[in-house]
């Protein structure tokens, strides 16, 4: 290696790696330290107290029952879209995948609306408490289906790159076409629809709003980690910080244990991509049982999808939360109220300006990571690794690091002189860090994959033309990641924008950002208004993905067309 | 009474017609190559005999049953074939043993019995030794053997092989195919070989169909296609010949502005036709009365030397002692023997 690529490493792994100690890492061990320092006395007392390990014992039960439901649903699902004639897949696939874009605090919000035992629409219909979706089932009934996609996308990925003569050749041997596909595909797609599952349990566990409506304020409360993390802040004291630290300890090493045995069953399930010539895949006619299981899963997709959005967007309509049903007590008022109040557009504004920041940092420094992983392999893998473990690491834990870390001023005093004084406590900044820092695995993961698609003849020929080697870089290789950079923007601008488990811990009173208000109206003050905002969450979500799908559509069609 | 029957089989997607009006009748524990360029249509009708396409008609019939006609379709997995895959498809969450297990298991054998065939067939294949590993642990010919095992073990009336060795390396290529041969001969089984490689077809197949653009070109063995090739393009592909388009009168043959004169045989001629020539039948440089090209390349191959002439949009080649000549000079060339096909040349082919 030359001398020049050597300082360029240098330089490259320590704007990488400063940041990322510093804002990710660097908290989440400080907060470790700190607990397993305090394991004597109140700490330990927490650990061991009825709440302490009421509090795990449901997070572990809500977070394997949302995984089950998840798996159960999921799985059949993926192979019914991916392998069938099923009716409608591709607009199935678009329904069933929708949750994970969208928040879900606002499932939770859904369902609320539903099958809250007094007035849910749900249970209107079918008889007063019928339903009850407070407590642990609710909770991870909610989840399960907010997690869902984890399941179906991981399966439906897994299953289109098992190569179609592996299950022909079965065909072939003597197995009908439904043997064929439970003795061949399922069992290789197996592992990848388990990976997903075990990231539904991880992504329960990490759940702040669902548990918080659907179990907080219920009677008798349901506590899970998380809650019981948050109820300890709001409760201050140097002792319930304690208790917090140690809850937030416990979180993490289930969460670091779940994404390991995650990975290791996805690198397990890892399927031989399909080899030889483009056979097209026929999938498989469902016959007489075309028409029952096409409304099977559109009825799952009605259910699970459409009906709590239309719970929220009808609650954001009615006069009064539980109000009956009918025209004459439906209203425009609170959205009149909450898009032209001074609150919703001062957090409007924050969140807009924090998520383009964030954005902006994730797309920067996704640019760095994909550079070092692209140019120098060893060192490059240990920072895409870093980069992606915050993401992993639940928003709760991640936001009690940076509070633990940051609660005091950082001087650094050079020569006696110069002071450096890093005050982030209390202030928006904390939370730019947080969201850049969960989200940077956007930013690494889509430009990795996108640079190591580009040619690197393109750099190579700007090179010979006499450009520099940032010259080409910049001529050459960017210009072809544009499309990753948009992406990796939107969606990290999107998971920031509607943000609210590291919020409602991080941001200052006040100061409130657009998940703390929608937080704060649904839990404390004013349901109708909290849907107003959900339901601009989720058009925000769509309209943006949506235009997305049509730029690459398009960018696609220019591609094969020209 | 023939092994497959193939009666005027048409086979579209959407607009692009893949096979059309094909029959073809395969004997007995005959071997047939099905040998074509790329698109031709020999694996979509490969695959329509397997039932992994459905013809848009036509009849197929296998040992006399038919399986796909008028009021009959049969599921591949009641046509009781043998199948070989270009990609293997060996399953990768199946042992060697397990992978050639699974047909006979499904054909209702008991575990003991089965075993038992099995080993049988990885000795076929000379792969006993490895039949508890894993198809990860497996080279590309080993993972071959397996699948042919695999196919054989059910001991079917009919092998279907869809270009089973152009995913391996020269060496490995040359031993399977002489034990595809082997196993053949020990077996008795029909055999269906797609393939694009003409070699791999003549050294394997009793017949071989030549296709082209979803068409018959050609059945014959491997020698009389050689030797008298039906259609210009049956000649190009099986023996690598010239093909020249033009007119032909008084014992002379015009093409692209130039004029050749034909060998006695082919004198009488008239009017226009293709004249197929293979390279080692145009003579050049020597004796008198050739047409004088220009040479545009000289590659020198050892005891003999390959000339390249332009000659309208095409080249001609020729194969002869070699000879000290520059590209940019002229030689003469002379037609020492060839085919001369009736009917203007097919210079645009349909769907190419």
């Amino acid at each position: 290696m030359r001398l020049a690529e050597k300082k360029l490493e240098l330089v490259l792994a320590a704007t990488l790696l400063a940041p990322l100690l510093a804002f990710a890492i660097g908290p989440v061990v400080v907060l470790l330290v700190r607990s397993v320092a305090s394991l004597r006395g109140e700490a330990l007392l927490e650990l061991l107290s009825a709440d302490g390990r009421r509090a795990t014992y449901n997070t572990l039960t809500i977070s394997a029952g949302a995984a089950g439901v998840a798996f159960l649903v999921g799985a059949p699902l993926a192979l019914l879209l991916e392998r069938t004639d099923l009716a409608y897949r591709g607009v199935l696939r678009v329904l069933f995948t929708l949750p994970s874009a969208i928040p879900p605090f606002i499932w939770g919000m859904g369902w609320l609306a539903l099958a809250n035992p007094k007035a849910g629409l749900l249970n209107r219909v079918l008889g007063a408490g019928a339903l009850d979706i407070y407590g642990p089932v609710g909770i991870a009934f909610v989840l399960g289906g907010a997690g869902l996609p984890l399941v179906l996308l991981a399966g439906t990925a897994s299953l289109s790159r098992v190569d179609p003569a592996l299950e022909e050749a079965a065909r072939l041997s003597g197995a009908g076409p439904l043997r064929a596909l439970l003795t061949v595909s399922l069992p290789l797609a197996l592992p990848a629809l388990g990976s997903g599952a075990v990231m539904v349990f991880l992504f329960s566990a990490s759940a702040f709003g669902v548990p918080y409506i659907l179990g907080v304020t219920a009677s008798p409360p349901t506590v899970v980690l998380t809650t019981r993390i948050y109820g300890q802040v709001l409760l201050g004291g140097p002792d319930a910080l304690a208790r917090a630290l140690s809850l937030s300890a416990v979180l993490l090493l289930l969460a670091s244990v779940l994404l390991v045995a995650g990975q290791l069953l996805g690198r397990a399930g890892r399927v031989r991509l399909a080899a030889g010539k483009g056979v097209s895949r026929r999938p498989m006619p469902l016959g007489r049982y075309r028409s029952p299981l096409s409304v099977a899963a559109a009825v799952a997709a009605f259910v699970l999808v459409l009906l709590p959005l239309f719970a929220v967007f009808l609650t954001s309509v009615q006069k009064s939360y539980g109000a009956p049903l009918g025209l004459e007590h439906l209203t425009f008022a609170h959205w009149a109220g909450v898009l032209t109040s001074p609150r919703t557009l001062s957090a409007a504004g924050r969140s807009v300006l924090l998520a383009g920041a964030a954005g902006t940092l994730v797309c920067a420094f996704g640019l760095l990571v994909a550079l070092s992983r692209k140019h120098f392999p060893l060192a490059g893998r240990a920072v895409d690794a870093l980069a992606s473990w915050p993401f992993a690491v639940p928003g709760t834990v991640m936001a009690m690091a940076l509070l633990v870390a940051f609660s005091r001023d950082l001087r650094l005093v050079l020569f006696e002189r110069v002071a450096f004084v890093l005050a982030m406590a209390n202030t928006l900044w904390l939370v730019l860090a947080a969201y850049a820092a969960k989200y940077l695995v956007l930013g690494g993961s889509n430009l990795s994959e996108s640079m190591a698609q580009v040619d690197p003849s393109l750099a190579e020929a700007a090179r010979v033309s006499g450009a520099s080697r940032a010259r080409a870089f910049l001529d050459a290789t960017l210009p072809s990641l544009r499309p990753a950079l948009a992406s990796a923007f939107v969606l990290a601008f999107l998971a920031c924008a509607t943000e609210l488990t590291m919020s409602v811990l991080l941001v200052p009173t006040g100061k409130a950002v657009l998940g703390t208000l929608l937080f704060e109206l649904q839990s404390y003050a004013d349901p109708n208004a909290a849907s107003v905002l959900a339901c601009g969450f989720v058009l925000l979500v769509v309209l943006a993905l949506g235009a997305m799908e049509a730029v690459r559509r398009s960018a696609r069609r220019r591609a094969v067309g020209g | 009474m023939a092994g497959i029957e193939l009666t005027d089989i048409h086979k579209s997607y959407g607009p692009t017609r893949v096979v059309q009006g094909l029959s073809l009748s395969i004997g007995q524990g005959e071997f047939l190559a099905l040998l074509g360029p790329s698109g031709c249509g020999k694996t979509t009708t490969l695959r329509m005999i397997a039932g992994l396409e459905v013809p848009d008609s036509g009849t197929i019939a296998i040992d006399g049953r038919v399986v796909h006609g008028p009021g009959a379709r049969v599921p591949p997995e009641r046509r009781g074939l043998g199948m070989v895959f270009q990609s293997y498809a060996v399953w990768p969450h199946r042992t060697v043993a397990k992978n050639v297990e699974y047909p006979l298991r499904l054909m209702g054998l008991r575990r003991a019995e089965a075993t038992a065939r099995v080993r049988e067939a990885l000795g076929w294949v000379r792969m006993e030794a490895l039949a508890e590993r894993m198809p990860h642990a497996l080279s590309g010919g080993q993972l071959q053997r397996v699948a042919l095992a695999r196919a054989l073990v059910g001991r079917p009336r009919v092998l279907l092989l869809d270009e089973p060795l152009s995913n391996l390396d020269a060496a490995l290529k040359e031993e399977l195919r002489a034990e595809i041969a082997a196993l053949r001969s020990r077996l008795g089984t029909t055999m269906v070989y797609v393939t694009h490689d003409q070699g791999e077809a003549m050294a394997l197949a009793d017949r071989i169909a030549v296709m082209d653009s979803g068409r018959l070109e050609q059945v014959d063995s491997p020698e009389r296609l050689y030797s008298e090739p039906a259609t210009p393009f049956v000649a190009g592909f099986v023996g690598g010949a010239n093909l020249l388009g033009g007119e032909s009168g008084a014992g002379c043959f015009f093409a692209s502005g130039a004029k050749f004169e034909l060998p006695p045989e082919l004198s009488g001629a008239e009017g226009p036709g293709t004249l197929v020539v293979r390279p080692e039948d145009l003579e050049v440089g020597v004796g008198q009365g050739g047409t004088p090209l220009t040479l545009s390349a000289r590659l020198f191959l050892g005891s003999s030397a390959e000339y390249r002439f332009p000659l309208g949009d095409r080249l001609l080649r020729a194969i002869g002692p070699p000879l000290e000549a520059r590209p940019g000079e002229t030689l003469p060339v002379r037609v020492r023997k060839g085919r001369l096909f009736r009917g203007s040349f097919p210079a645009t082919k349909p769907g190419r």
